[in-house]
């Protein structure tokens, strides 16, 4: 028997987890899973699994959860995706099958977001911080998309030489159109909460801490269309189809180029992970800083001098 | 098909991260070493590398032919580590610590427990488990060795690889030890060994923390 009683999470959804925290608001059968993969706020495989089995248990239960929310438990930050580490003792080991073991587990679960719909529940990301890679990526993935003004996003992949392969593509195009996910994806520039909105790629954007009431707004506004909104966003994966083929082709090659990141790209990858170790430590400046310092060497630091910082490590 | 590495990896994820995330791990990879801390650290090193060949020859020793080729990457293994606690002393001599205080150096009970545990468990447990200290150890090397190098040479403006040779050539060096050492351990086929070896690595991580921790 599930309760349906604010803040007490049905027993058909609750498990001792560790890495996500779910809150349940019964008045709009509206689940709440935060994410908190602590000190850097990543998908590691930990945390996956726990995801995935959130997943299988809301499809176990059909009817049980019509509003799914996607959150952050870490300030200032949505989620920096793939776990940096893991993927560069993968790479170091030259382990092709164990890196697409990986990606393909992250495809599971872009696959139970892309038919959210047809299981009746309709999903909102609430991106309260910044979300970079796999974050972005798994962000995209919501039927709808609500930003606080002050959080940054990017692919910041193709930096150091790799690209977003967990559906990157596919959403950024479905959002934005082609010319979009073109900037947003070959460029590895970070956008603005409102630079996203007017690309298309986020729904709605508000005032930092101001999420939380835009989507009691958004969920309040959609409830007497509720039937025909999730219908229409059926029809919608028709009218822009996402195949599990398309997905698990392009993982794959993901997987294949990633193997072939040299050690000037790991050192890279690296350092945007140091970077952000010292805004967790209370530094001013992280992985999106970074970044940012990256691409105006890219474009500055060449045209003055031909060489960029980044170019010459080894 | 899943091979047994991939297994390892999985099951001592969660000991990986955890030391990782230690917050001395990250501190470290943050803010560098002062120059004491430093040579703790180094010292604290030179014990590990001092009995890292010793131990992978208790546990070469106690392999029947079943492990054969595991015995085999050990003896090759052990060629390639040997003299390295050489480059430890060279790199405390570029601190200022002596031949001589090194040997004489009491390491800390957390290496204690490492080295003591790394040479029970070749003895007692598994010999093969000796595979998940060099995992670990590698982990640490080529994942961490990096970060931890720049930290490093950020915080004591050290000049090129003067007084790191040993931890940046290593995170390097041990890039492809990772990918040899992935193809034994997917030729590991017994349950007990497989056991062995989960229950090392996430030792190792443990307690390779708690080393740190101390210095």
């Amino acid at each position: 028997m599930n309760e349906v009683v604010n803040g007490l999470v049905p027993s058909a959804l609750s498990r001792p987890y560790r890495y996500v925290k779910l809150e349940w608001n019964a008045d709009f059968a509206m689940l709440t899973v935060r994410m908190g993969v602590r000190p850097i706020q990543c998908y590691s495989l930990a945390a996956m699994a726990e995801l995935q089995q959130v997943f299988t248990d809301i499809t176990a239960h059909p009817g049980l959860v019509r509003h799914f929310v996607m959150a952050s438990d870490v300030p200032g930050v949505f989620n920096f995706g793939g776990d940096l580490s893991l993927f560069v003792l993968l790479v170091r080991a030259h382990d092709l099958d164990s890196l697409r073991l990986y990606a393909r587990r992250c495809i599971d679960l872009v696959w139970w977001w892309e038919n959210a719909a047809t299981l009746g529940v309709h999903t909102t990301a609430l991106v309260q911080g910044d979300a970079l890679g796999g974050g972005l990526e798994s962000a995209l993935l919501h039927h709808t998309v609500i930003c606080e003004r002050g959080a940054q996003a990017g692919f910041p992949e193709v930096l150091f030489n790799l690209f977003p392969g967990m559906g990157g593509w596919n959403l950024a195009i479905r959002r934005g159109g082609f010319t979009v996910a073109n900037d947003l994806i070959l460029s590895g520039q970070i956008y603005t909460a409102d630079q996203l909105f007017r690309r298309g790629l986020v729904d709605i954007v508000v005032e930092d801490g101001e999420a939380p009431q835009a989507l009691e707004r958004m969920v309040h506004a959609m409830e007497p269309r509720f039937r025909g909104t999730m219908a229409a966003l059926q029809a919608r994966r028709v009218a822009a189809p996402i195949s599990h083929d398309m997905l698990l082709t392009i993982v794959d090659h993901w997987a294949v180029t990633a193997m072939s990141l040299n050690t000037r790209d790991m050192r890279l990858m690296e350092r945007l992970a140091r970077a952000q170790v010292r805004k967790v430590g209370g530094a001013n400046e992280g992985a999106v800083e970074e970044i940012k310092r990256m691409e105006l060497d890219t474009a500055w630091g060449f045209e003055r001098t031909g060489v960029s910082e980044w170019a010459t490590l080894e | 098909m899943s091979t047994f590495f991939i297994e390892l990896v999985g099951l001592t994820d969660e000991a990986r991260r955890e030391f990782e995330t230690s917050s001395k791990v990250l501190d470290i990879v943050a803010n560098g070493l002062t120059i004491e801390r430093y040579r703790r650290f180094l010292l604290e090193l030179y014990h590990v590398v001092w009995h890292f060949n010793p131990t992978c020859a208790a546990a070469a020793s106690r392999m029947s032919d079943q492990h054969r080729v595991v015995r085999y990457f050990l003896y090759d293994h052990m060629t390639e580590e040997k003299g390295h606690e050489e480059w430890v002393l060279n790199d405390l001599g570029v601190v200022g610590v002596s031949p001589q205080a090194a040997q004489a150096y009491r390491p800390t009970v957390a290496l204690l427990g490492l080295n003591g545990y790394n040479y029970w468990s070749a003895d007692r447990r598994h010999p093969c488990s000796v595979l998940g200290m060099v995992y670990a150890l590698e982990v640490v090397a080529s994942v961490y060795g990096g970060p931890l190098t720049s930290a490093i040479t950020d915080s004591l403006l050290l000049e090129g690889d003067r007084g790191i040779s040993f931890i940046s050539s290593h995170a390097t060096m041990d890039a492809e030890h990772m990918a040899e050492l992935r193809v034994i351990l997917n030729q590991v086929e017994d349950d007990d060994a497989k056991n062995a070896i989960v229950e090392s690595t996430i030792f190792n991580f443990h307690q390779f923390g708690r080393v740190l921790e101390l210095i």
